[in-house]
């Protein structure tokens, strides 16, 4: 049995065992190593696996009087939001940059490049295309913000991966700083609305901003 | 909801099984693996509402069907077999996620701050976001104690195939663990 076959075992099951991957593991340490991760992440995920999310249960179809109202009260709630929307200060974007991405953790452990086929899938929704000629994207997801679908990506620096959100739709009157949460960030003004950038230790925060702002081309 | 006459409940199986009750052991052992099947069925469906529905369609379809359970000490597996193909049809009729990623990740965000240990967060929300290829054998093993022959019997696959499956959502979730992926060790042409 080679190291191949006996990762593929032990990542499919990590509790099991015949004498041919036994005799594997006693001769191959980092085998050894790799059974040892696993069965460790293994309780993990059994952990994980008793307690499912407790997700929103399903609405059900309302009468048709209520459908009135509903729409009446969400048309009445809307142009609050909207006069609260406008008038709210901009650090409240900021703040809520840093809420979303600390709800994707594992967007910074991402350690594979992601194809340009996901990458343009993630790009789609906010009217966006990206040449890339020098960055290397590890995540790349089309996230729900604010009211839109907006890129959501991670691109590997020498300082470390940094997010970078592409919004679209939110004009910023000037290049705006913040550190939350643990995290540094710029949101930038762009052509059309602004960027995002944020890493969880120094960096060059701008110089990632300009470079995005670069290399993308803004559909209209 | 389907086959039962108006007047009666709905919540329990046992409450809408008819006549005296031979098969009343039988109720009380379904009733008592609701919990396994609707925490499989939620991780398939990726929403409680929808695990309820399959798991209520497929105690029904079991009930039907209970003269082929000839071994009640097999009844958990059977019963985890009859949710997944439940999913299955449900999937197949709606022809995709039967829950949009999105909602889940907003509905997740909004939970949060409720969990009080995030390594343990971050893998449920990674299993979540898993492809139902990868989930659907995971949480057949995981959950339902199935070996990767009998998974592979359950889903039409090839022992290869299976443990392919199996070593890929793992090493997915290695990322989220803080462990960097292995190398795909996986045939090739395999799953």
């Amino acid at each position: 049995m080679n190291c191949d076959a006996a990762r593929l075992l032990i990542g499919a099951d990590p509790h099991a065992t015949s004498p041919e991957l036994e005799a594997h593991v006693q001769g191959c340490a980092a085998c050894a190593r790799f059974r040892e991760e696993m069965r460790d992440l293994d309780a993990h995920i059994h952990r994980a696996m008793q307690d499912p999310p407790q997700l929103a249960r399903k609405r059900r179809a309302a009468p048709q009087w209520r459908q009135w109202a509903l729409a009446a009260s969400v048309v009445l709630a809307t142009l609050a939001a909207v006069g609260v929307w406008l008038l709210r200060p901009n650090d409240s974007l900021a703040h809520e940059v840093v809420q979303h991405v600390q709800g994707e953790p594992e967007s910074w452990l991402a350690a594979q490049q992601v194809s340009t086929a996901e990458i343009d899938k993630a790009l789609r929704g906010a009217g966006v295309q990206l040449d890339l000629t020098s960055t290397h994207i590890m995540y790349a997801q089309s996230c729900f913000f604010r009211g839109h679908y907006v890129p959501h990506l991670v691109v590997q620096t020498a300082q470390g991966p940094a997010t970078v959100m592409i919004l679209r739709h939110q004009q910023v009157a000037g290049r705006a700083s913040f550190h939350e949460a643990g995290l540094e960030g710029v949101i930038v003004p762009a052509p059309h609305g602004s960027i995002a950038v944020l890493t969880r230790g120094p960096a060059n925060l701008d110089g990632i901003a300009a470079e995005f702002e670069h290399d993308m081309r803004w559909q209209q | 909801m389907r086959n039962s006459p108006p007047e009666t409940p709905v919540s329990s199986i046992g409450d809408r099984l008819p006549g005296p009750d031979p098969g009343a052991p039988l109720v009380q052992l379904f009733e008592s693996l609701r919990p396994d099947l609707l925490r499989f069925a939620h991780w398939l469906a990726r929403d409680r509402a929808t695990a309820e529905d399959i798991v209520q369609e497929s105690l029904l379809r079991a009930w039907r069907s209970r003269e082929a359970l000839k071994d009640p000490s097999a009844a958990r597996a059977w019963l985890l077999t009859i949710v997944r193909r439940e999913h299955a049809r449900l999937y197949e009729r709606k022809r995709l996620e039967l829950v949009p990623l999105d909602e889940i990740t907003e509905m997740q965000a909004a939970l949060r701050p409720a969990e009080a240990d995030g390594e343990l967060f971050a893998l449920r929300h990674a299993i979540m976001r898993l492809p139902i290829e990868y989930r659907e054998p995971l949480a057949l093993q995981v959950l339902g104690g199935f070996s990767t022959e009998e998974i592979s019997r359950e889903l039409a696959l090839s022992s290869t195939a299976v443990l392919t499956r199996l070593f890929r959502a793992r090493n997915k979730l290695r990322v989220i663990y803080g462990l960097s992926p292995a190398p795909d060790a996986a045939p090739e042409g395999a799953a």
